[in-house]
């Protein structure tokens, strides 16, 4: 599968051939930077300082870069196809091994990120228990309750929430009944028959 | 056990052969433990016909003071002597002790469920539901092949009475430490249960 690159792109890619190969790998990290935390506008502008061009075409040259590594990191393209889609931009063979090296280094991490775009659900992050066992209280002394106390972290959107859950004793054994089934499915023939024919 | 004058006065009148005979009560006894325990229950549970000849301000009164007694011994769990010693007290004959004492006896368990029930506690987890999914592509991200997990748990709540869920997703690895977790949690309560 080969990437398609539209003609914007191409111009904006069409700087880096302008720079030395150092540039351009501090452009790949400053690209990756960008998919971690956002935009620099302050790297931007040293940068367009040393270089003597104008912010924006260090801007585009950034976000070009960024493109080509994540649309590559998304379909997961192989090395071939990705050195053929590069080819057309008509850069030298070491821009292009550069080109290819920053996306085999980074292609892992950028998917992590890339993963993390759309979270629906809050997704789990650690759970914390404790056993209590409750004594009396104002409507009735002398009891013997015994109860498990959760605290459920979870992440929304980078936000953690916090939930704090109690259970019996009788339900907390469902509740791992439960979830080991679910563990088990993965292991079933129907599930192992989809992994394995799903490509 | 702190009464009230008012429980007082209205449990000594229960002794009263002159005030209840001895159908009348049994009757109200048992009107008091189903007024406690029967959620259907009413005012309409004094209205029976060997009631009738009694005056329904005392009627109430008693009924209301033989519940709180009820209540009150339940709440401190009190034994038979416990309770033998102040119905002795209020002048109680033996039979109308025995038949006291036997009905409270019969009805402690539900009682102490009851009185169990009442106050607040955090939200207490009823089942869990779960969804197994095989993730191929998003829009952001293709040939992704792996599984995920939508967990979702039925929690209740006292007060509100409100049925709220919390759902969470989760790969394998997620869930594989949560219900490590809760055996852990499992074990150590079974571990409790037996010193």
């Amino acid at each position: 599968m080969l990437l398609d690159l539209s003609e914007e792109h191409k111009e904006h890619l069409a700087f880096l051939p302008r720079v030395d190969s150092a540039v351009v790998a501090e452009f790949g990290r400053i690209a990756v930077e960008f998919l971690r935390r956002g935009a620099n506008p302050k790297i931007y502008e040293g940068a367009a300082r040393k270089l003597s061009v104008s912010t924006d075409t260090v801007q585009h040259g950034v976000e070009g870069l960024t493109y080509l590594l994540t649309e590559s990191s998304k379909l997961l393209i192989s090395e071939l196809d990705f050195q053929d889609s590069v080819f057309v931009l008509g850069f030298s063979e070491e821009l292009n091994k550069l080109l290819l090296q920053l996306y085999l280094d980074n292609r892992k991490e950028i998917r992590t990120i890339l993963s993390e775009l759309a979270p629906d659900l809050p997704s789990y992050h650690s759970l914390e228990w404790r056993l209590d066992v409750q004594l009396a209280s104002r409507s009735l002394r002398q009891q013997i309750k015994p109860s498990v106390t959760i605290k459920l972290r979870l992440n929304q959107n980078g936000a953690h929430t916090t939930q704090v859950l109690q259970t019996d004793p009788a339900t907390l054994v469902r509740l791992v009944q439960q979830l080991e089934q679910a563990l088990e499915e993965m292991k079933t023939n129907h599930c192992r028959r989809v992994v394995r024919n799903v490509k | 056990m702190e009464l009230s004058e008012f429980v007082q006065k209205g449990v000594q009148r229960l002794a009263d052969p002159g005030s209840f005979d001895s159908n009348a009560f049994t009757l109200l006894l048992r009107a008091a433990f189903q007024s406690l325990l029967d959620a259907q229950a009413d005012e309409a549970v004094l209205d029976h016909p060997d009631l009738k000849h009694i005056d329904p301000v005392v009627l109430k009164h008693c009924h209301a003071a033989a519940a709180t007694y009820i209540l009150e011994a339940a709440k401190q769990s009190a034994d038979k002597s416990t309770l033998s010693t102040y119905l002795e007290d209020c002048k109680f004959d033996r039979e109308r002790i025995e038949l006291f004492c036997t009905e409270y006896q019969n009805n402690k368990n539900s009682l102490e469920i009851l009185l169990g029930s009442i106050g607040t506690s955090l939200p207490h987890i009823t089942d869990v539901s779960w969804r197994l999914e095989y993730q191929i592509k998003t829009n952001q991200l293709q040939k992704m092949y792996r599984p995920a997990y939508s967990v979702t748990l039925n929690v209740e709540n006292t007060d509100s009475q409100s049925h709220p869920e919390i759902s969470f997703r989760c790969n394998m690895e997620q869930l594989q430490d949560l219900v490590g977790k809760l055996k852990d949690a499992a074990k150590s309560l079974e571990r409790a249960t037996q010193l």
